[in-house]
């Protein structure tokens, strides 16, 4: 049996190849920080801030109540964004909703004729202890994260459930 | 002053091939009968440029910043008549453009101008449809004022019911979990530069591809049409078919590849083109400094009261939104995918080459129901808003 | 002459001298909701006709089909014989009786609704005079069939107009809001959905009932071309009755919706209470009528061996396997707070009187999208199999699912308008105008302003 040929490399072939490769090497090296770029948000963990609510011992009981509180946005901007707190008291318990429904995250707002929160988009119901009952919303009403400080109570910007 | 003019058009031939150039564009055939109905392409492309030149120059103003955003538009409003209308005709040549493109598939769907050899005509414009619907989308963020924020909201909340990945998804394109200020920046990237880098070559390619095969037309222009009739005879093929580029010198197919009667383009389309696009862009025009783009309240997270409404090439989505419990709400998100996905695959589904709209029900009934349905569910939303 | 008189005088001695007190009684109502089923019955078909028949010209004309046409000229013939009967039980039902036992309500919804009834008066004369003008001018303008059909397509208008100004007043009756507004008067929460909901069921309907009565006509047919076109006829019929029935799930569903949002106690009653077993009927009419359509189609195309029978046998299964589905009830009584009042609201393997496989959410949902896909698939596979088939060859069975699949429709529009009417009671105006409240005007009691709307 003939020994094989060594296998030569034609100029075709070589520029082939080369082109080949360059393109695919440019590429990856290119693709590598774009990619981790558009994904960066995925990996980046947002701050949490604490916001203070106010004193809520004059909130009627069984009658949500609304305050609004101001949270820094973070990332690079000085602007604050407000968040609806809505507070119920029951009894000797509290509880502090948001205003974002788990359907769509349209606003919800306490309907006193209804007696229940009401999002408008879909008529998504909750009752007062933000009970999902009526309409598409798959979740309960979500909550902060709080804790009270005597009769002052404070907000942290995330839910204790995420939507 | 005619011999000048004359002199420098050769200068510029000898140099540019202007002249086959001019004559390529100018001269092509178009069928006769039907004209009307085809120049709703032209007024897409219209209206698209219009978005183009509108856009380019609203960002000489507009700032992409939570608080800038809704200032540097406030400040249009209050302090620059042409800037408002600018604005104005950016909005309604938006809302009109999806009418139009409504138009022109439901056109080009009955007229079966997707079968061969046009399929990849019809590929690109499913495609083009997509991306200016995600065009539409991404600028409705743009303002940030209240309407915009909660639409940025439950818009990006939609793709948050994918099985899996879901959130994901929605932290990408929110910047995080919230909306923020890397949402609105990442949007207007989205819809200044990622999206029109995509949809400018492929419209081009979308005509470069018409420009090939040729305007399809309506089927009564074929041969074909004369099948169908009780009693009448298919008139006979032309022993010596003249060359009327681009169609085809040998058709493929006798009774459909090219159409019995033709004119030129210019000027018997463009006119025809011309004055519907016109009529279009006055009522553009008309709307936007009638009604102009209306900018809410600055976006504000926290209220109570704000009733969000949807864009109204939404209100099929919402109404579903409505009427869907919360344990069907994947199958809300199969029926666009899927509807996308089906329209792709439509020249590789109705593969037969009988172009009457009439005579092949299989496909058109279905189609048929489609639009309806999604007319219907227009209607019923938007009775919906208004009592709410 | 000396015995009449004073018979007479007698006879008028005991007539009463104005229209019954107390026309709440029973009576009353089972004649009005008598006479007003009759009237949609045949009211709805010209309705349907006058819309219909005009869409089947334009067809007939772009495909070149002798058949369609003469379609369309019976469906004018059918309209210009009977809109009479309708009209004249339409004057009876008002002038007569709505005047004489409801005035009051009759007066308050005249005094709110003018805009809708004005309209619709001359809608009325429009599509008289258009149905006789489109049937009799038929042969004489054949040359300029372009104009022909222009008539056809005004007399359709004006037959939606007509259907849409009653339908204002009717969701008005249901959903009332600031009458002070015509716009929010017209665009009351169920008025698009109303009339959504009728423009569908008119043309399904006319679509089954001249399918039967071309079923009825075929049996008696001797020339070869009467029997291939009361056939061809037959078949189409159902095609345009299927077609527009599918898509009554999501309207009617939608209607159900925003019926949920305004007014919450008639939604109740309809789904839970005392109308539940009802309407749960009707939603298994509609399954049977879609099963009984489907047997037609499997039938039809089996008659002449052309293809596609497997696919709507498959067809057939699913749509009963819906029905079923749609046709279980959620709960084992006549009324859901029965039920919570016996404490047996659990699942009915724990004692209880809650079959959880009938609940709305997703089941009957499911079912209600079982209907509509597999109809549309149906009616796909139906119409590619047609080109096997040659018209003239039906055999008795076809004609049979005809009829019976319109005696179903007829029996779904009385359930659904005793329904509606049920719903709504006590009120004849929600929340506003009870039929109780319905004295002579002198004894009227006012009637409370309606609120503003929010």
């Amino acid at each position: 049996m003939a020994p094989s040929e060594p296998r030569r490399l034609s100029r075709r072939q070589f520029a082939l190849l080369g082109t080949q490769l360059v393109a695919a090497s440019v590429t990856v090296l290119l693709a590598i920080p774009i990619v981790g770029f558009l994904l960066s948000p995925l990996f980046r963990r947002a701050p949490t801030f604490e916001a203070k609510v106010g004193d809520i011992s004059g909130v009627p009981d069984g009658e949500p109540t609304k305050f609004t509180v101001s949270f820094p946005q973070g990332e690079w901007t000085t602007a604050n964004v407000d968040a609806a707190v809505y507070v119920v008291k029951r009894g000797n318990t509290y509880k502090t909703f948001s205003n974002v429904c788990t359907h769509m995250q349209c606003d919800v707002h306490w309907d006193g004729s209804l007696q229940e929160f009401l999002c408008p988009c879909h008529g998504g119901l909750y009752n007062i202890d933000g009970q999902n009952v009526g309409g598409p919303p798959p979740k309960p009403l979500p909550q902060y994260v709080h804790r009270l400080d005597g009769t002052t109570l404070y907000v942290e910007n995330r839910f204790t459930e995420s939507i | 002053m005619g011999r000048m003019l004359a002199a420098v058009y050769d200068w510029l031939d000898e140099r540019a091939a202007i002249r086959s150039l001019v004559r390529k564009g100018l001269y092509e055939a178009v069928p006769v009968r039907g004209a009307w109905f085809y120049t709703l392409g032209s007024v897409t492309l219209i209206l698209i440029l219009l978005q183009l030149i509108t856009g380019i120059f609203l960002t000489l103003l507009y700032v992409p910043s939570v608080t800038e955003a809704w200032a540097s538009l406030e400040y249009l409003k209050l302090h620059d008549v042409f800037g408002s209308i600018v604005r104005g005709i950016h909005l309604w040549s938006a809302y009109i453009l999806l009418f139009v493109i409504g138009l022109h598939m439901v056109r080009t769907f009955f007229s079966g101008s997707y079968k061969r050899p046009r399929e990849l005509n019809w590929v690109t414009g499913v495609i083009l449809f997509v991306l200016v619907l995600g065009m539409a989308i991404t600028g409705a963020f743009l303002p940030w004022d209240q309407a915009s924020y909660w639409t940025a909201v439950v818009v990006t909340n939609i793709p948050a019911y994918t099985p899996f990945i879901g959130s994901f998804i929605r932290a990408l394109w929110r910047g995080g979990d919230a909306m923020g200020p890397t949402t609105l920046v990442r949007t207007f990237g989205i819809h200044v530069w990622l999206i029109p880098a995509v949809l400018f070559p492929l419209i081009l390619a979308h005509l470069a591809l018409l420009r090939k095969h040729g305007e399809f037309g309506s089927y009564v222009n074929y041969r074909g049409a004369f099948r169908a009739r009780e009693g009448v005879d298919v008139p006979p093929a032309p022993a010596q078919r003249p060359i009327e580029p681009p169609y085809p010198a040998v058709p493929t197919d006798e009774l459909w590849a090219a159409p019995l009667q033709t004119e030129d383009f210019y000027p018997y389309q463009t006119f025809k083109d011309g004055l519907v696009s016109a009529v279009f862009v006055i009522v553009v025009f008309v709307l936007a400094v009638a009604i102009g783009a209306p900018l809410e309240a600055i976006a504000d997270p926290s209220t109570t009261s704000y009733v969000p409404v949807p864009e109204w090439f939404f209100l099929p989505l919402d109404q579903l939104l409505l009427l869907v419990p919360q344990q069907l709400i994947p199958l809300i998100l199969v029926l666009p995918v899927g509807g996308v996905l089906l329209m792709l695959a439509l020249p590789f589904i109705d593969r037969g080459p009988e172009r009457n709209p009439f005579e092949r029900p299989a496909v058109m009934v279905p189609g048929a129901f489609a639009v309806v349905f999604i007319v219907i569910l227009t209607l019923l939303g938007s009775g919906r808003l208004f009592n709410q | 002459m000396a015995v009449v008189i004073p018979a007479l005088h007698q006879l008028a001695a005991q007539l009463p001298s104005q229209a019954p007190q107390g026309s709440n009684r029973l009576e009353a109502q089972a004649a009005i909701g008598t006479l007003f089923s009759i009237h949609i019955l045949l009211a709805g078909l010209v309705s349907g006709a006058g819309e219909l028949a005009p869409a089947i010209e334009f067809l007939g004309y772009a495909r070149q089909r002798r058949r369609y046409d003469r379609l369309a000229h019976g469906l004018g013939r059918f309209m210009t014989l009977y809109f009479s009967v309708s009209s004249t039980i339409a004057i009876l039902l008002i002038t007569v009786l709505l005047v004489g036992f409801w005035g009051h309500f009759w007066s308050t919804i005249l005094t709110i609704g003018w805009w809708p009834f004005f309209i619709e008066a001359w809608t009325f004369v429009l599509q008289v005079s258009l149905a006789y003008i489109w049937y009799y001018s038929w042969d004489a303008l054949r040359p300029f069939k372009g104009v022909h059909m222009a008539i056809g397509g005004l007399l359709a208008v004006a037959s939606f107009l007509q259907v849409y100004m009653i339908d204002i007043i009717a969701s008005y009756m249901l959903t009332p809001t600031n009458p002070q507004n015509p716009l929010r008067l017209a665009l009351n929460p169920t008025s698009y959905p109303l009339t959504v909901h009728r423009t569908v069921g008119n043309l399904a309907y006319i679509g089954f009932v001249f399918a039967a009565f071309c079923a009825i006509r075929y049996r008696r047919a001797r020339d070869p071309e009467d029997k291939a076109f009361y056939d061809w006829a037959g078949s189409f019929g159902l095609l345009w009755g299927v077609g527009m029935t599918l898509m009554q799930p999501i309207v009617g569903y939608s209607y159900a919706k925003e019926i949920q949002l305004h007014t919450y106690a008639s939604w109740y009653k309809m789904m839970f209470g005392t109308l539940s077993p009802v309407f749960l009927w009707q939603i298994t009419l509609l399954g049977l009528m879609f099963i009984v359509a489907l047997l037609y189609f499997t039938r039809r195309l089996r008659t002449d061996g052309a293809p596609g029978t497997g696919l709507l046998k498959l067809a057939i299964a699913g749509m009963v396997g819906s029905t079923v589905l749609a046709a279980l009830p959620y709960h084992l009584n006549f009324t859901y707070d029965a039920v919570v009042a016996a404490g047996l609201n659990r699942p009915f393997w724990e004692g209880g009187l809650i079959n959880p496989l009938g609940s709305m959410i997703p089941w009957k949902i499911l079912a209600l999208i079982g209907y509509s896909l597999i109809a549309i698939a149906a009616v796909v596979w139906y119409l590619r199999g047609l080109s096997g088939v040659v018209w003239g060859t039906a055999r008795r069975g076809e004609q049979r699912l005809l009829v019976l699949s319109a005696v179903l429709t007829i029996a779904m529009m009385v359930t659904m308008g005793f329904i509606r009417e049920n719903g709504r009671a006590p009120y004849l105006i929600s929340g506003q105008i009870t039929i109780q409240g319905q004295q002579n005007v002198q004894s009227a009691q006012p009637t409370p302003t309606p609120p503003p709307s929010p």
